[in-house]
């Protein structure tokens, strides 16, 4: 097989049990890899009826084609399986140096199920899998344990950590590779605690790989690789970070100020933009594997209360999250919250989302001192979030700590109060962009997403700023973000975009460059598909439905396809001042398109017959 | 050119918008935050069309013509669009993805500048305004 390696690798952890298996390569011609090979696999073996929690739930970690071939922000990875945060599909994407050194070691993916009698690592060095004993890392947190891991195996050795969050299953977890990137949503640390897996190490020496046509590729790479660095908006993401256009994001409404309750506040413009972080913070600039943008962080506060030193810096989910949603413009505090989240293995979106709907329960009375167990929750606190609320989050601790630990919904479902200023799609808390500032496609996107609220599922978010253009496919939009016009229209291309970018694991900030010849080109020259363009969309728009389908399966219809009350309020300050959602003509626009049925959710069966999955149609008739 | 009868006509109307605004202190404060030298490139529209911005070291200059130094970022465009743009009328963002305007060098101060634009273009309307151009203006 060429581009990928067409195998992978099974590991029962109850039995210890490893076995290497070839997939058939039609696989990867409908699915990609990635997100689409993982919903591929899960849908034929996933365990549907089982907790995400429990053994026989299925955890998939999966390669795109184009990992460790040396081009820019193409090495990034999947995990997938059902989230224990929503109790259906879910998938996250992970930058950072994971992907390569699975290919390396002959694998396009590890699907691990079971559960292991006492703490371990799987350790992995090239084609030797093996469960050693991990008792001794257990309760520690990610940057102990990466270093001790490190200082074990070697520098070279690549980790995958959880935190003592994941291990007390906290349900939105996440997985941190090398100390720094984070397969953050959907909740998988807390899977991989409840096999009691504490980290994946590897290590890999032998670099084969089979290409279709490794001349035109290498001349496709060199050319990818300068035209995505020079790109004016790599520029600015390796000079000032992904919060980089954060100013303009607070003028146009799209950063959500204290749990979506206003869509405007001046001073955070200035207080958390990315330039600010890098004037007063950064101590240097981080890449995941061969990206030449380096968008990443690292920073050190030198003094005052939220004094961190020299490592990771938080990204523009992060200082949102942990600055204006929680009510707060201090820089430095969201820089020491993301290390204490990144430390914990907590998704720092859900966690800020979480937090943010309970400071807002606790002001209105909804939530007392009595369901708190004494911790006063006041707006902008973040000496309270960062010394008490996320430690006792992250060990399930106390009434307040059990309360959030799974999360804004099932916190509103406990006390009974608060489900209409939840901010989620689907039960995944949304991400720092509010669709009434930043666009009503993206509304419409966040209610169609799989796997939740998500702004990276597809590219929405750049569509209705301007940043995406496709001619080659009838991809030209010139949307007015405010708006619900044409957005159904975008969708369409954009969702089936976005599943061949995360199949491909692709990074949203690298591919803005690769235009349909580019990714036409890189898929025939590495795999040798021969395709078209229309057969790329069509592997898109298949991932899509898929794990739509499996969604259903999951007891999922169209009206899980919504957005919470708070989500369609109209804006009330700012550019977004009366910018109001009107999701449901964009959601029948939508469906109409693409022939999904309006009651149920999914493809109708001709759709599903035209992409070629007539026999997954027929599990669902 | 569909807006302007010569290549001198847009250089005079930018120039006297930056001269306005440098006289708004809220712009004038944007403006000496993007710290970069920015050559305005419109000589797609003329050999002698552009104008450069000085905002280096808290000071604030502008003059006709290529900068001598070499500027930070240069913005190639139509004399036309760049009449749109500080109308706001085109989406900067569309128009860099469809290569209606190109963008050399770093655009990091630029981006402080970015949520002033509609300030700006309230000021180019007085501006056109003012020289007796209300025919230019963008409805
Ligand atoms: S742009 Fe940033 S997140 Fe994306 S691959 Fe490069 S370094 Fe990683």
């Amino acid at each position: 097989m060429n581009g990928n390696t067409g195998k992978i690798v099974n590991v029962d952890l109850t039995a210890g049990k490893m076995t290497v298996e070839t997939l058939p390569e039609e696989y990867y011609r409908k699915y990609i890899g990635g997100s689409g090979l993982a919903a591929k696999l899960f849908w034929e073996r996933g365990n549907f009826a089982a907790d995400p929690l429990s053994p026989e739930a299925m955890l998939l970690f999966m390669n795109g084609p184009f990992a460790g071939l040396r081009l820019s922000g193409a090495s990034r990875n999947s995990v997938a399986g059902c989230s224990p945060l929503t109790g259906h599909w879910g998938d996250s994407s992970c930058g950072g140096f994971f992907a390569p050194e699975l290919r390396y070691a002959g694998f396009d993916g590890l699907i691990l199920t079971g559960k292991a009698a006492k703490p371990s690592i799987l350790l992995i060095v090239d084609d030797k899998v093996t469960v050693e004993d991990g008792s001794a890392y257990w309760g520690k947190g990610t940057d102990e344990v990466t270093a001790a891991l490190k200082a074990k195996y070697g520098k070279d050795y690549r980790t995958l950590v959880i935190g003592p969050a994941a291990e007390h299953l906290v349900r939105y977890t996440m997985i941190l590779n090398d100390g720094h990137h984070a397969t953050g949503r959907a909740g998988f640390g807390a899977v991989m605690g409840s096999k009691n897996l504490k980290a994946i190490v590897i290590k890999a020496t032998k670099k084969d790989m089979m290409l279709a046509d490794p001349a035109a590729f290498d001349v496709l790479r060199k050319d990818l690789n300068v035209r995505i660095k020079d790109a004016l908006a790599s520029d600015v993401l390796h000079e000032n970070g992904t919060a980089a256009n954060l100013m303009g994001g607070v003028y146009s409404g799209d950063v959500p100020v204290k749990n979506w309750t206003s869509n405007f506040w001046e001073e955070a413009a200035d207080a958390l933009t990315g330039s600010t972080l890098t004037d007063n913070y950064l101590t240097r600039r981080g890449a995941c594997a061969y990206c030449g943008i380096a968008c990443k962080r690292y920073v050190e506060v030198k003094d005052g209360p939220y004094a961190i030193p020299d490592g990771p810096g938080p990204e523009y989910e992060t200082i949102v999250a942990f600055g204006t949603l929680i009510g707060s413009i201090d820089l430095a505090a969201t820089c020491k919250a993301g290390r204490v989240c990144n430390d914990l293995g907590l998704d720092s979106i859900s966690a800020g989302g979480t937090i943010a709907w309970a400071m807002e329960a606790f002001e209105r009375g909804d939530l007392t001192l009595t369901d708190t167990g004494g911790v006063e929750l006041k707006w902008g606190d973040l000496d309270t979030v960062i010394n008490r609320v996320l430690p006792m989050i992250s060990r399930r601790e106390g009434k307040l700590g059990e309360l959030l630990a799974d999360g804004s919904v099932a916190a509103a479902k406990k006390i009974g109060k608060g489900l209409d200023y939840t901010v989620h799609s689907k039960g995944l808390e949304a991400p720092m962009h509010d669709p009434r500032g930043g666009g009503h496609g993206m509304a419409l996107t966040y209610a169609m997403s799989p796997r939740g609220a998500c702004h990276v599922a597809d590219p929405m978010l750049f569509v209705e700023m301007g940043a995406r253009y496709y001619p080659e496919i009838g991809f030209d939009f010139m949307l007015e973000p405010k708006t619900g016009e044409n957005k159904a229209e975008a969708a369409v291309m954009s969702v089936a975009l976005g599943a061949i970018e995360n199949s491909a694991c692709f990074c949203q900030f690298a591919d803005a460059e690769v235009t349909i010849p580019d990714w036409l080109a890189l898929f025939n020259t590495v795999a040798g598909y021969g395709w078209e363009a229309k057969d790329m969309m069509a592997a898109g728009k298949r991932v899509f439905f898929l794990k739509r389908l499996i969604n259903y399966r999951y007891g999922l219809t169209s009206a899980d396809d919504c957005l919470t009350p708070r989500m369609l309020e109209p804006g009330k300050d700012g550019e977004a001042e009366g910018s109001q959602v009107d999701l449901e003509p964009m959601k029948a626009r939508f469906y109409e398109l693409m022939d999904i049925d309006p009651v149920s959710g999914i493809p109708t069966p001709a759709a599903l017959a035209a992409l070629g999955m007539a026999d997954e149609a027929k599990h669902v008739a | 050119m569909e807006f302007w009868k010569d290549e001198a006509e847009p250089i005079k109307a930018f120039l006297a918008l930056f001269a306005a605004s440098a006289a708004d202190p809220e712009l004038f404060e944007g403006l000496k935050k993007v710290n970069q030298l920015i050559w305005f490139d419109y000589t797609e529209s003329g050999p002698n069309c552009s104008f450069y911005v000085d905002a280096r070291g808290g000071e604030l200059k502008f003059g006709a013509g290529k900068p001598a130094d070499p500027p930070d970022l240069t913005m190639s465009l139509s004399a036309d669009d760049a009449h749109r743009s500080w109308s706001d009328k085109l989406n900067p963002v569309m128009a860099i993805t469809r290569k209606k305007i190109r963008v050399k060098g770093s655009a990091t101060g630029l981006l402080k500048l970015a949520p002033k634009l509609k300030k700006v273009a309230a000021i180019y309307l007085k501006v056109l305004k003012d020289l007796g151009w209300e025919d230019k203006i963008i409805k």
